[in-house]
């Protein structure tokens, strides 16, 4: 009998090891891993090339589609508020916020296909695709309060397209081979970012994986950065001084 | 050419910035007037943050008013004892300015605060310059010679207790209007990143009847020093000095500056403060309407709490 429930066990196991050796894997690679912020910035498009290939230990010698691809690209997390201002006594001013901790700075999806085309609604909400579902909600606003300031805070980060759904942005270049452009505004925040790539096969994920990429200041501009939160005192006293010495300049060069 | 601000994050127009800060310098060595008021609402009209803004106009008007300040002091015209108490008092308002500004940049009520205080600063001296002005236009006009209110008559504020000697002023009186007066502008001045100058030359002349001959130079040297330390406060306090966007200002502020002093020469005393009362009231109309006119999005988003190195 325990024999029989051994062979039976073995049995499912090798079943199961061998579909998933039938699965397909992802490889990728971005163009610029390490964007430097210099004096001259004014936003940068990199890329994303993925492929999906057999996975490692499948017996496939190739895999077939029709894919499709979903890129998530995320920034740095900050606390952010949102603010609405209302009418008093005629004047606007600012008289709700809500508050979103660690809400992504920065959120792209780019996808080779309309999002709900390439899966369902369900998928897209437990894999966090869609913007809104970083949102984590405040409890002391509420429910409601912090559903309405999410919404919108979404939609100002869109304006300034730090936000954005690209869709049919993702260009497959073969059956398998694909590449996406991520765009960085001018005003891009710094750190990490981290590039998720989906890939799709009949509304189900069969692969996944990351990417990392650093946005930071270089040279003199990384210098002043961390001279103005590390040093801010010295910081503060060259402002002075190089005003002082702008202005005794001016002076001097057109003779007051 | 665009130009990366580190501390705004973003890019701007390299001949933009110096352009603005040199139109700006241009109106402020016209009107011998720091500038700040004009220059900080137009970089928040044209996108950098409330709070950079702010604080870097402040490096601004330092590197404008010091050209005017050395000359003001080689031709003596500086009373040093009066605007060391000037700046004393300054500096101390400069701190509770500070102060304020980070509080209300965390309740994000700063904005507002800007608004509503240019509004009713600008508006209230613009009325009465504009009133001061017409009426010696028009008295010019109609004929009259108009004389110079004679400084050093007596009003009940010379009365109160504490009373100094200032040899170069010609005065002896109270300490106490100079240290509230000087209180004030540092409040002031720090809270909305102006000089402060357009309200410290009226009343160092209408309540301390300074003479003439040293005002202006008095008023500079106290609008250097009070906006050097605000300057130094806003880069611990709120770390939002951006150095780059200051130097380009300044650059254009200085040599603009220059111009419009020379400028200045061609028109006569009360054309000039016709003018300037003119723009006080335009950018305090504008501050108004943006109070009053509902936004087109009653929404907006800012990062709460200070970012981090990166």
């Amino acid at each position: 009998m325990m024999q029989l429930l051994r062979f039976v066990a073995l049995t499912i196991a090798l079943v199961l090891a061998t579909a998933t050796a039938q699965g397909e894997k992802l490889v990728s690679t971005l163009s610029n891993e390490d964007i430097s912020i210099t004096s001259s910035f004014d936003g940068e498009t990199l890329t994303l090339f993925g492929n999906a290939e057999p996975d490692t230990g499948s017996d496939q010698k190739f895999v077939e589609g029709p894919f499709h691809a979903i890129v998530v690209v995320t920034g740095p997390e900050a606390d952010w508020v949102a603010r609405r201002k209302s009418n008093v006594f005629g004047i606007w001013l600012n008289t709700e916020q809500v508050r979103f901790e660690n809400f992504p700075s920065y959120f792209q999806v780019i996808a080779s296909a309309k999002l709900t085309d390439i899966t369902d609604a369900a998928t897209l909400a437990t894999e966090r695709i869609l913007p809104l579902t970083r949102a984590e909600l405040s409890v002391e606003a509420g429910w409601w309060n912090s559903t309405v300031f999410a919404n919108e805070l979404v939609r100002l980060m869109t304006e300034t397209g730090r936000y954005g759904i690209r869709e049919n942005a993702v260009n497959f270049l073969s059956e398998t081979a694909f590449s996406a452009s991520v765009p960085l505004p001018s005003d891009v925040p710094n750190g990490r970012f981290l590039a998720h790539t989906y890939l799709f096969k009949d509304g189900k994920i069969v692969a996944e994986k990351s990417d990392g990429f650093l946005v930071r200041k270089t040279g003199f501009e990384r210098f002043l950065g961390t001279a103005a939160v590390g040093y801010p005192l010295l910081y503060g006293l060259v402002c002075v001084m190089l005003a002082l010495f702008t202005g005794w300049l001016g002076g001097v060069v057109f003779k007051r | 050419m665009q130009i990366y601000l580190p501390i705004a994050e973003l890019s701007m127009n390299l001949f933009f910035l110096v352009g603005i800060g040199g139109a700006v310098g241009f109106l402020s060595g016209l009107f011998g007037v720091g500038g700040g008021f004009l220059l900080t609402p137009l970089l928040i009209f044209s996108g950098v943050p409330a709070p950079v803004a702010v604080a870097s106009v402040t490096g601004q008007v330092v590197a404008a008013s010091t050209s005017g300040a050395l000359s003001h002091y080689r031709r003596g015209g500086i009373d040093l004892h009066l605007a060391m108490y000037l700046v004393l008092s300054g500096i101390l308002g400069a701190f509770g300015g500070v102060a304020t500004f980070g509080l209300l940049r965390a309740a994000g009520q700063l904005d507002l605060v800007i608004s509503l205080g240019f509004l009713v600063l600008l508006g209230f001296v613009g009325t009465l310059m504009l009133v001061e002005a017409v009426r010696a236009l028009m008295k010019r006009r109609a004929g009259i010679v108009v004389r110079e209110k004679l400084p050093n008559q007596h009003n009940w504020v010379h009365g109160l207790p504490m009373r100094v000697r200032f040899k170069k002023s010609r005065l002896y009186i109270s300490v106490l209007p100079v240290l509230v007066l000087g209180l004030c502008i540092g409040f002031i001045g720090s809270l909305l990143g102006i000089g402060g100058g357009f309200i410290l030359v009226p009343a160092l002349v209408y309540i301390l009847r300074v003479p003439g001959n040293v005002v202006i130079g008095t008023s500079l040297l106290q609008l250097v020093a009070m906006m050097a330390a605000t300057t130094i406060l806003h880069a611990v306090q709120s770390q939002s000095v951006d150095i780059m966007l200051a130097f380009c200002l300044m650059v254009g502020g200085t040599i603009g500056a220059q111009f419009g002093a020379s400028a200045g020469q061609y028109l006569r005393g009360d054309q000039l403060r016709f003018m300037l009362a003119v723009l006080i009231l335009a950018v305090a109309i504008r501050f108004g309407v943006s109070l009053i006119v509902p936004p087109d999005d009653p929404f907006s988003m800012a990062i709460a709490g200070l970012r981090g190195v990166s």
